[in-house]
């Protein structure tokens, strides 16, 4: 449960932030938007607290599942790369971004 | 299950091979980063691509008799470990995106815009996405994949922009990442409801409940909203046109085919049969078809209107998935191959046109015909093919797809929804018809302008100058988009090679048996 309404917080202000015209405020709130999807896979696996899953030091029955945790490693490295880049496209270039739409140069 | 790597015996190729296609473009990609030598950087550009489209050709010929190749990487368990996976469809879908890939490279090299920073790197990593999600058998492994492929395309989209098409990258990354992230968030739950995200397993399962379906339609959106269907296009129609032409070639011929070879790989292999909400995608399909067809007559800038004729062409694309025989499907992959071919020829050549005259607004060209005729009839041939007419594949794509839509699953009377699909198949391309005879008559039609803006690579677009008589499109910048279009025409000469390969495509796809077997190693 807790988990479920954590995913809904962070979406709603995912939502939120990312429908904003900054592109400061759409970066936040596409990293709020991508811990959710993190916490959604997380609770694909058994989300309860399981032992470590490493061969030898945990019986296999007690261990959590590991296949979620890698999906959800995958997808952190990911989202990092793609925040870094975003918030570089967010200081270059010209910083109308929140008076106007950015010029898509349909004009030439 | 066999811990071995259960291939037929008699392979006439280790299928470990198969990763050689994926780990050439990676390293070629880092070698270009490491050595900065002009030739260098332009044979690895061209090379790459044309080495993986003879593998494609010598996959095809092994798949007629060996139907799928699968190997699993690492020597864990079948259908744990990653398989990646040959069948006639993912070869065709490898050659036909590496034919595009290097002529749209011969035409970023003729344009010199293989010269800005990192750009032949940039396009080898797309590459390596592109066949990655091609041959992989796992769809977390096809969402890490299609990262890859969607990452460099964030830096080229700014690279070969002005400052103005820096605000249209912000909107395609954010799109992007959102997508993905849907697309991720799909796969999870994927793993959640049937304890795997093998391609094989899941079809291999006795049945999909209703919680696996919902899952699966999570990734289908998702893949539905990287293709650009309505009524998720807008990001499409508003940010491809706005890069160079070369790139959106590129980006047309890799980006969006992938997205519509995982759906076709989620509703032929994994589901086999139109599941219950079938309906849903038929209606997207003939949205997209109107929508697209409709839009372009409103665009006063010729990529913008072919932007709306990609909806258009996913909108026919997506009714081999909706009707999802074995005639449909065939007809939905020879219209993709056809798509990928016509889309890209025009693209380049519509690319030369901006080059030497400077833009591709309606109202800053005209008269055209006069001046450039082997311009004009290669125009005429691919806009003749986007709207179905013949001396083009068009005809045959539109006609194949018409007989799909006829032919309901059980062979007997045509359904309504096959009714509605054809209406809005010849309605889309009357609508098309309009608004591509507007983007003739602007461009090629009229007045001559009297001043136009000359590119370079190098310099920009200098500022208008007085138009010399004798300015015209040189021959190197317009073969690529030639060749394309001459595949096309070619196509509509002798379209039996491309028709047995893509029944073969669609029977690989339906008869699920041998994916099954190759990678799991049982049945």
């Amino acid at each position: 449960m807790i988990l479920a309404v954590t995913v809904a917080v962070l979406i709603t202000g995912g939502v939120y932030l990312t429908l904003q015209r900054s592109m400061v405020r759409a970066v936040f709130g596409m990293t709020m938007i991508s811990h959710a999807a993190n916490f959604m896979l997380l609770a694909s696996g058994v989300s309860a607290w399981r032992g470590e899953p490493i061969d030898g030091r945990t019986d296999v029955a007690l261990a959590a599942d590991p296949l979620p945790q890698a999906f959800v490693l995958t997808a952190i490295v990911i989202t990092l790369a793609v925040t870094i880049f975003m918030l570089a496209t967010a200081v270059f270039g010209h910083d109308d971004d929140q008076y106007r739409t950015p010029e898509t140069g349909e004009e030439r | 299950m066999d811990a071995q790597n259960v291939q037929t015996v008699d392979a006439p190729l280790d299928p470990a091979l198969l990763l050689l296609l994926i780990a050439v473009p990676l390293g070629a990609a880092a070698l270009s980063t490491l050595i900065k030598h002009r030739g260098f950087d332009r044979t690895l550009l061209l090379g790459v691509p044309l080495f993986v489209g003879a593998s494609a050709v010598v996959l095809l010929v092994i798949h007629q008799t060996h139907p799928v190749l699968a190997h699993s990487v690492g020597g864990y368990l079948n259908g744990l470990a990653i398989p990646f996976v040959s069948d006639t469809f993912s070869a065709l879908m490898l050659l036909v995106t590496s034919v595009a890939a290097v002529l749209c490279g011969w035409f970023l090299i003729a344009t010199g815009e293989d010269q800005y920073r990192f750009v032949p790197a940039l396009v080898l990593m797309m590459l390596t996405g592109v066949y990655g999600a091609i041959l992989t058998g796992d769809l977390f492994n096809m969402f890490v994949f299609v990262e890859v492929m969607v990452l460099p395309s964030y830096a080229l989209i700014a690279v070969t922009g002005t400052w103005r098409r820096l605000g249209v990258g912000r909107m395609f990354v954010i799109v992007n990442l959102l997508t993905s992230t849907l697309l991720l968030v799909g796969v999870g739950f994927v793993y959640a409801t049937t304890g795997t995200v093998n391609i094989a397993t899941l079809a291999n399962l006795e049945e999909l409940d209703g919680s696996a379906q919902l899952a699966l339609a999570f990734v289908v959106v998702a893949f539905l909203i990287k293709a650009g269907a309505v009524p998720a296009h807008t990001w499409l129609v508003r940010s491809y046109p706005n890069t160079s032409a070369g790139m959106m070639g590129l980006f047309s011929a890799l980006h969006s085919k992938v997205a519509v070879y995982a759906i076709f790989r989620i509703f032929g292999t994994i589901f086999g049969e139109p599941p219950a909400w079938a309906w849903a995608l038929g209606v997207i399909a003939i949205l997209s078809i109107l929508i697209g067809s409709l839009s372009g007559m409103a665009e006063t800038r010729i990529r913008n209107t072919l932007a709306f004729q990609m909806t258009s062409g996913i909108g026919h694309i997506l009714i081999g998935a909706v009707m999802l025989t074995s005639v449909a499907l065939q007809a939905g992959i020879f219209y993709t191959v056809h798509h990928i071919i016509t889309m890209a020829g025009l693209l380049l050549v519509f690319g030369a046109v901006e080059q030497v005259y400077g833009s591709g607004l309606y109202r800053k060209l005209g008269g055209l015909a006069a001046r450039e005729k082997a311009t004009a009839a290669l125009v005429v041939l691919g806009l003749f093919s986007l709207v179905g007419l013949p001396p083009t594949s068009g005809l045959w794509g539109k006609v194949g797809l018409v007989v799909g839509a006829a032919v309901p699953l059980d062979g007997g009377r045509t359904s309504a929804l096959g009714w509605v699909l054809i209406g809005a198949i010849v309605v889309g391309s009357v609508l098309s018809l309009f608004a591509l005879i507007r983007l003739w008559r602007a461009v090629f039609w009229g007045d001559a302008p009297t001043t136009y803006h000359p590119d370079s690579a190098l310099t920009g677009r200098s500022p208008a100058t007085e138009l010399p008589v004798d300015v015209r499109i040189p021959k190197r910048l317009l073969a690529p988009g030639a060749i394309l279009i001459g595949v096309s025409v070619l196509l509509f000469v002798v379209p039996q090679p491309l028709i047995e390969v893509t029944q073969q495509s669609a029977e690989a796809l339906l008869q699920n048996g041998d994916y099954i077997r190759a990678v799991l190693g049982h049945d």
